[in-house]
């Protein structure tokens, strides 16, 4: 059966289905962003700028979920098989990219809050301005949201790549440890 | 006809007194000021609520004993100040607001009903060309000299052409605009 908790080999269901639900979703995110902002005044921007607010939200509720979780459930830890240092490096990484989607998530609602913009997640709950409307405060709100998206950018580059390396270079285990073959293979 | 001519001549007499009556009930106009007030409005986008403000308008407000007996106001909607630059240029183009064409919004009112500070006017609210009939009730209170006014309208800005085309849309940007007017009347020299 497969195993709810982490185990020592590998991440369990609840880690494993909240990790790829934020990445699908900060994978439509980012190019939904940039291609929303660029718009010109439409009615497009505004839906699509709204879908962004609403995938945000869900994003920054889903990766403190996470964070909680881990908390919660200790992750398998990294074998000696790693060098120490990519065994920091994997966890400076890991710890940036739970943190640095939640900031660049405030970042994006404070902007949307300063912008006057407020959010209404799908239509469904209208949520609250962090601070209130503020044509002063807007562009530097903005200007952080985009500094800390190209972070994340860099972080996720970072993240896939020595995901890639591990699949197919040094060919160890750690790339199965967060995929569902992990535990469906076992009994 | 002539039984209406009949009448007049009846009452002619009258003349005399009607025009003496600004000597006893003076009507006293009142000029709004440029600074000291603001016309916001509130609007749903996107399922949450939006506003913003026009900073120039200008108008002229008459009354007699404490009862308002005339408004006549104009607003310019180039004065549109969102906090959005591109924002505020797209509110100026032909969907929104047509600057080139109608540089102005205006009020005028038909009727007056004054209850202590409270004034409902009637009267003819022209956007974009479309003219209606509207309903604003405002508060009056003196003010170092001055007077303070503060009203509101609601509005459905489909009647007005705001937001043609694409823009007719109202499951993204609502139907409804709550207009919130305040203004300082000084007395007019």
């Amino acid at each position: 059966m497969a195993k709810f908790r982490n185990s020592e080999e590998s991440y369990g269901i609840l880690a494993q289905v909240l990790h790829w639900c934020v990445a699908m979703l900060i994978f439509v995110q980012l190019p939904l962003g940039v291609y929303a902002a660029n718009l010109p005044v439409s009615l497009a921007r505004l839906q699509w700028l709204s879908y962004h607010k609403s995938i945000g939200i869900t994003i920054l509720v889903l990766a403190l979920a996470r964070l909680a979780w881990r908390w919660i459930d200790a992750p398998p830890a990294l074998p000696d098989t790693m060098a120490l240092w990519e065994r920091r490096a994997a966890h400076a990484v890991h710890w940036a990219l739970y943190v640095v989607p939640v900031l660049a998530m405030l970042a994006g609602w404070l902007y949307a809050s300063a912008a006057g913009l407020s959010v209404n997640w799908f239509g469904i709950l209208l949520i609250p301005d962090l601070v209130a409307k503020n044509a002063e405060l807007a562009p530097l709100f903005k200007a952080l949201h985009h500094g800390l998206v190209g972070v994340l950018v860099l972080l996720l580059i970072g993240h896939v790549g020595a995901a890639a390396r591990h699949a197919f270079l040094v060919r160890d285990n750690i790339v199965q440890r967060m995929l569902p073959a992990a535990w469906w293979g076992k009994k | 006809m002539v039984g209406k001519k009949v009448i007049l001549l009846r009452w002619i007499w009258l003349l005399p007194a009607v025009l003496c009556t600004p000597v006893f009930a003076a009507e006293e106009c009142y000029t709004a000021a440029a600074t000291g007030g603001a016309v916001t409005f509130r609007v749903m986008q996107a399922g949450a609520p939006y506003t913003g403000t026009f900073r120039s308008f200008s108008g002229e407000v008459c009354f007699t004993q404490g009862r308002i007996t005339r408004i006549d106001a104009a607003l310019d909607p180039a004065s549109v100040d969102t906090g959005l630059p591109e924002l505020d240029a797209a509110l100026k183009e032909k969907d929104f607001f047509a600057l080139r064409e109608y540089p102005r919004v205006t009020f005028v009112s038909t009727s007056v009903q004054s209850q202590g500070d409270t004034h409902t006017a009637h009267g003819t609210l022209e956007i974009k060309g479309n003219r209606r009939e509207v309903e604003i009730v405002l508060r009056s209170q003196p003010a170092d000299g001055k007077i303070s006014v503060s009203g509101s309208l609601v509005l459905d800005r489909l009647q007005y052409g705001i937001g043609a085309g694409e823009w007719t849309n109202t499951k993204w940007l609502g139907a409804e605009v709550k207009l919130d007017i305040r203004a300082t009347l000084s007395r007019k020299q």
